[in-house]
């Protein structure tokens, strides 16, 4: 699945600090759709091994994950609903 | 000899978590203890897990209408200030609105039934956070084939 064409949303975490950067991932997650992508920002160093976990645990793929500009950048594709 | 370490380890797997589900028995009255408490609950929402909050004992006072200050651990008083300035800046929210937004995602409250009786507590003193009063056995039922924490 190309992840460039597929419908993209964006979360931006800046300044939310543990466990909110994965909850706004989460609800983000249940109104996607597969094929779906998420690119999720964060400012809490805690969102890297996180993100990673919370992928592992609900069988969704992480396609890229960034420090860009000050931030953590993930993009995250959904393959399980 | 090898083959009862496997078998061994045979029963520990067996013996793990089974269910995608974290229990939680929250004991303490104190402040600190409902850090974790929210955390891990929210934590636990949006990893997709089945979360079950059993309260009891000295956190039931929490969970009721009337406003309750919750005391801090007198060991710890002289840090919570600092603590508190360092939550706030964190943009940590309090316990109840983490509580608040795992409930949203699927998390369940339960008062436990025999403490609550024994503090004089009755189902319509709790506020709307928990979901209803129930015994260990339920709690027990609910909580089997997963991971447990006590706070």
């Amino acid at each position: 699945m190309d992840t460039t064409t597929a419908p993209r949303t964006l979360v931006d975490s800046r300044g939310s600090s543990c466990p909110g950067p994965i909850t706004d991932l989460a609800l983000a997650y249940r109104r996607s759709k597969v094929g779906d992508v998420i690119e999720l920002w964060a400012t809490d160093p805690g969102v890297r091994p996180d993100v990673q976990a919370w992928a592992a645990k609900t069988g969704n793929e992480i396609v890229s994950m960034e420090d860009r500009d000050g931030k953590i950048v993930v993009v995250l594709r959904i393959a399980k609903r | 000899m090898s083959e009862t370490a496997t078998g061994a380890a045979g029963v520990l797997a067996a013996a793990g978590p089974t269910a995608n589900r974290v229990s939680i028995v929250m004991f303490s009255g104190t402040a600190d203890k409902f850090i974790p408490l929210g955390v891990l609950t929210q934590a636990a929402a949006a990893m997709e897990m089945e979360v079950e909050v059993f309260v009891t004992g000295f956190a039931l006072h929490a969970f009721t209408k009337a406003h309750h200050e919750l005391p801090f651990p007198a060991e710890f008083a002289a840090m919570a200030p600092a603590l508190a300035q360092g939550m706030q800046a964190a943009k940590v929210a309090p316990w109840e609105e983490m509580l608040r937004q795992a409930k949203e995602m699927g998390a369940r409250v339960h008062a436990c039934s025999m403490m609550s009786e024994v503090m004089g507590l009755k189902p319509e003193d709790f506020s709307d956070l928990v979901d209803d009063v129930v015994g260990a056995a339920t709690f027990l039922e609910r909580a089997a084939g997963g991971e447990t924490f006590f706070i």
